[in-house]
């Protein structure tokens, strides 16, 4: 008896070459604390170097290495091989565009991370002032209790690996979708006590294709490798959404709900 | 993979550098049970629907005179719509647990000054409100009260 | 055919250095155009690993004069002492600006930042976000370049030359992975920031990017590489993997112990005294490494290992300080630190050596600027402190930033027609070597048999002969790079011919790791050469300076700033 070995299928795609994408089988042989992401490196390595798949950090952290496995999105770096069979499919990321190979369109995606804003908006009268909110103190940083860290410590974690996108029955079937990734971290900056922005992203929330999209299918949540738990940061924005529109008839904005500014131009 | 996804699924707004493929819908689509009950749940609205149905029909015959209104109150103790009545009744318990079941997690945790209870204190209160609104709605059905 | 783009400053590198470079530009001229070229999405980049934190004085218990001088201690007295006195200086401000961007930091109860023991670092000076200090960092630097619409940015865009005209630096040519077509990208002034060269070794923290593409970039163009022998090799790093375990595990109180369950630092002497696991990178790399020598490792599958303790601070502290810590040991090791020991080996880090600097960020070659683990501006010396680099990052990033677009403001242009002739030539170099069937050599083969040699000639402990014969090895395996085998010919998102190009890139930077190590007959911070065990200030107190030449590697050398702190035995 030989060493263990698996049959990876990998879809192949070459825009040259290629109408549409096909797949391709490699036995290879595998060692028993391989995680994905080894098989293709090994394969990329030693019998097919035209396989082209993005990688880094191999430590869960960089959030490159998403590919659909067996049908799945996962993190390809932190998914033991052992968990699977003999035979292993490997995609690219599922409701992206398919750039060659592995490798997906992440432009799109860019798009709606800058549509939310993913910055601290200070308010312009605030901006420099000794009494600003919340206070400064003589270390030029802003008081912030433990406590409002906790409020918006779990929406920080996201690495950007488009996991949830990839799960997401909604960003199949509505281009428009912001997303998961991108309004969780529109969410994470209007908790963050140190952020005057919330006018301004909740008027991004409102907009079609946006908070108000989600199903709630909680297929993000189920699939983030990194427990940021995005359908919770969704919901609660849909939630912050509304509570800012009607506050907003009851108790009217000095401009035109555009308190925060551009500021560090 | 199950089949394309929106031909412009996370496409950018000017089209890419090179030709792509057009994006694929997860395998797991119809075949994962997560999205089973996904699919479970949002289904039931097709149950709501008809339910509405039946119960226009019952508001009709209340204004249709004395005999339509004892022959329609008749025929719902037919078996089938006895066992409409149970599916209305599982896919109301269903949707109730599951979404009961999110509900804590969509809560900011705060709005402006005020916080949201701890979870099993909203979980309490959801259940008890909706056992509150079941008992009134049986209440005036039973005719014990009005 | 090349394509021709403008702007007024360029910046090679996405991560903490190159982010942080390119908002202090942006800032200081809106009107500045920005070019920020990354061969990955700048998210990707490896400041994202980065775990235990950043230091900078933020304590009542604490002064600039103590950082300073622990640093210096730290450098075994090969930092340059202007550049560390002007670095402690900005760190505190430097680090409050990333709070004030939304970097979440971990807090007292208070609402002011908490701080955290470090090694090497007498006071507890250290900054965190738990343990994802350089994934949170690198988010909102990303996130905060975002607001700015002078960056321009390329993602995903191979710098594979540098245009110098006149002898000034002028631009990039950079390959486009996703098109594979070249590009030149001109402007009056380019800063380097790519980071480190750790995939020189195989077992390394360093994610695979890290090819020492910049150090490379400069060297070709002439710039000297400077103090190229000392390599950080870090404590803890998972076995197999070479996964980074932050020295926070033991600035929190974790434990090192051997196979018989001692704490060896405090049981033997290895020059740490008090401060046992808090002392600094090199000692403990070294002690682990002895004690394994003296038959007192814990055997493992990828062999002899030591033992990190932290199985005494409880579940509680352990997932408030250091959750992510938890979760690598969970997936990569099987191991829970909340229950068992975690096996831990020294691991290649960083390299403190780099592009030739001095106090502005700026190289020799006009127009050329470094910043972050690309460059040695010699805030370093022969040891780098841990927490150190991070915020290195941004006070030189911002430094490189500010005087790059001063410098910008006076050069002149160059001409588009003589930048984009050089562009062309790289391009057809490129496109000769990709898909080029009729090498012999394979990549990974040879990118294995570097890896090997520079393990066996500047690991942790290191020998004349075996350095002798590391620089023998890769001046063979220099020449056999020229005749790769390169098999896909596609055009589109080749990965195989970028790699082609960072084994050319890691070659040239490990060579002269290999080079300047052999060199340096003495034992000085992370460079311990068993020929020559002591530190040697009458002969050696220099900065190594390695030049490319065509006909091997050129050493010279560049004094250090002393001043203010005297050279003394270094001893804890």
């Amino acid at each position: 008896m030989g060493e263990p070995t698996k049959t990876f299928v990998i879809t192949r795609f070459d825009p040259d070459k290629d109408e549409v994408p096909k797949t391709q089988e490699y036995e290879i042989p595998v060692e028993a604390d391989w995680k994905v992401l080894d098989a293709i490196n090994f394969i990329k390595d030693e019998v097919d170097p035209s396989i082209s798949h993005r990688w880094s950090c191999r430590m869960a952290v960089c959030g490159s290495c998403g590919m659909m496995v067996d049908g799945e999105p996962k993190l390809t770096c932190k998914t033991a091989l052992s968990d699977y069979g003999d035979r292993v499919t490997v995609e690219p990321l599922a409701n992206f565009p398919i750039v060659r190979d592995l490798v997906t369109e992440l432009e799109g995606f860019m798009e709606k991370f800058q549509r939310v804003k993913p910055w601290v908006i200070r308010a312009k009268e605030d901006a420099g002032a000794a009494d600003s909110k919340p206070p400064m103190n003589d270390k030029g940083t802003f008081v912030q209790s433990p406590a409002e860290l906790a409020e918006f410590k779990q929406f920080s974690m996201c690495i950007n690996c488009m996991l949830c996108y990839a799960a997401c029955p909604v960003v199949a079937n509505e281009a428009e979708f912001l997303g998961p990734a991108a309004i969780a971290l529109g969410h994470r900056y209007n908790l963050d006590s140190r952020d005057q922005g919330q006018d301004e992203r909740n008027e991004i929330f409102r907009d079609e294709g946006t908070v108000f999209s989600c199903s709630f299918a909680n297929e993000c949540s189920e699939v983030c490798p990194k427990n940021v738990d995005p359908a919770a940061a969704v919901n609660q924005a849909k939630f912050g959404a509304v509570i800012d529109w009607a506050t907003s008839l009851v108790l009217p904005r000095a401009s035109a709900g555009r308190r925060g500014e551009q500021g560090g131009k | 993979m199950a089949g394309p996804a929106h031909p412009d699924a996370m496409a950018p707004s000017k089209p890419g550098k090179t030709r792509t493929a057009p994006p694929q819908m997860p395998a797991s689509w119809w075949s994962h049970p997560r999205i089973r009950t996904y699919l479970a749940f949002d289904a039931t609205g097709i149950v709501y629907l008809l339910l509405g149905l039946v119960a226009l029909r019952v508001v009709w015959a209340l204004g249709a005179g004395p005999e339509v209104w004892d022959a329609t109150i008749a025929s719902l103790s037919n078996p089938l719509y006895i066992l409409f009545h149970v599916i209305g009744l599982v896919s109301v318990l269903f949707v109730g647990v599951r979404f009961f079941g999110f509900f804590p997690k969509a809560q900011p945790p705060r709005i402006g000054p005020a916080k949201p209870p701890p979870q099993p204190v909203i979980l309490a209160g959801l259940y008890a409100a909706w056992l509150g609104v079941t008992l009134l709605f049986a209440a005036i059905l039973g005719g014990w009260i009005f | 055919m090349v394509e021709v783009s403008r702007h007024d400053i360029i910046i090679v590198g996405g991560g903490a250095a190159g982010l942080r470079a390119a908002i202090a530009a942006a800032e200081a001229d809106p009107s500045a155009s920005i070019a920020l070229v990354s061969k990955v999405y700048p998210m990707r980049s490896h400041t994202v690993s980065a775990e235990g934190g950043a230091a900078g004085v933020a304590r009542e218990d604490d002064n600039l004069e103590m950082h300073g001088q622990d640093t210096v201690k730290g450098s075994d007295f090969l930092g340059d002492q202007d550049v560390i006195q002007y670095f402690v200086e900005q760190a505190p401000k430097e680090l409050a600006l990333l709070e004030n961007w939304g970097c979440p930091w971990s807090r007292n109860e208070d609402g002011s930042v908490a701080t955290r023991a470090f090694g090497g670092m007498t006071v507890k000076r250290t900054w965190y976000a738990a343990d994802k200090v350089g994934f949170h960092m690198l988010h909102t630097l990303f996130q905060h370049s975002m607001r700015f619409e002078n960056i321009v940015r390329y993602d995903e865009y191979f710098v594979s030359k540098l245009l110098v005209e006149d002898g000034s630096c002028r631009g990039v040519a950079a390959l486009d992975i996703r098109t594979g077509e070249m590009s030149a990208i001109l402007g009056r002034a380019v800063i380097l920031a790519t980071g480190g060269a750790g995939k020189c070794f195989p077992f390394t923290t360093n994610g695979m990017i890290k090819t020492g593409d910049g150090m490379a970039l400069a060297y070709r163009a002439g710039v000297p590489l400077k103090d190229m022998e000392f390599v950080q090799y870090h404590p803890t790093g998972l076995p197999g993997t070479g996964i980074l375990i932050t020295e926070a595990t033991r600035g929190e109180g974790g434990h090192l112990k051997n196979s018989q369950g001692e704490r060896f630092l405090v049981e033997y002497d290895y020059g740490v005294g008090q401060k046992a696991e808090l002392g600094p990178r090199d000692m403990i790399s070294r002690a682990i490494i002895r004690e394994i020598e003296a038959g007192r490792g814990v055997s493992g599958s990828y062999g002899e290992h030591a033992h990190l303790d932290l199985t005494h601070l409880g579940e509680e502290k352990i997932m408030a300080r250091l959750p992510m810590v938890r979760e690598l040991c969970k997936i990569y090791v099987g191991v829970d630190p909340v229950s068992e020991p975690i096996p831990v080996r020294p691991v290649v880090h960083y390299m403190m050596g780099g592009v030739d600097t001095d106090i502005d960020a700026a190289t020799t070659l006009p127009g050329l600027y470094a910043a972050g683990e690309v460059a040695c501006v010699s805030l370093n010396g022969a040891n780098r402190l841990g927490s150190n680099s991070l915020t290195e990052c941004l006070v030189f990033g911002t430094k490189a930033g500010e005087k790059a677009l001063e410098y910008a403001r006076g050069a002149p242009a160059g001409s588009d027609d003589a930048l984009r002739a050089q562009a062309e030539e790289e391009s057809a170099r490129i496109d000769a070597l990709r898909g080029r069937k009729k090498g012999g050599e394979k990549i990974a083969a040879i990118r294995h048999e570097m890896n090997a040699a520079m393990e066996e000639g500047c690991g942790v402990f290191r020998h004349q002969d075996t350095m002798g014969a590391a620089v023998n090895t890769l001046v063979q395996l220099k020449g056999r790079v020229s005749d790769l085998r390169l098999e896909d010919d596609s055009k589109v998102f080749n990965t195989e011919v970028i790699a082609a190009l960072e084994l050319h890139n890691m070659l040239d930077v490990a060579e002269s790791v290999a080079v300047s190590a052999h060199h340096r007959k003495e034992s000085r911070g992370a460079h311990t050469c068993r020929d020559f065990e002591h530190r040697d200030d009458q002969n050696y107190l220099y900065h190594t300076l390695c030049y490319h030449d065509p006909s091997g590697p050129r050493l010279d050398k560049k004094e250090v700033t002393l001043g203010t702190w005297e050279p003394v035995e270094r001893k804890y």
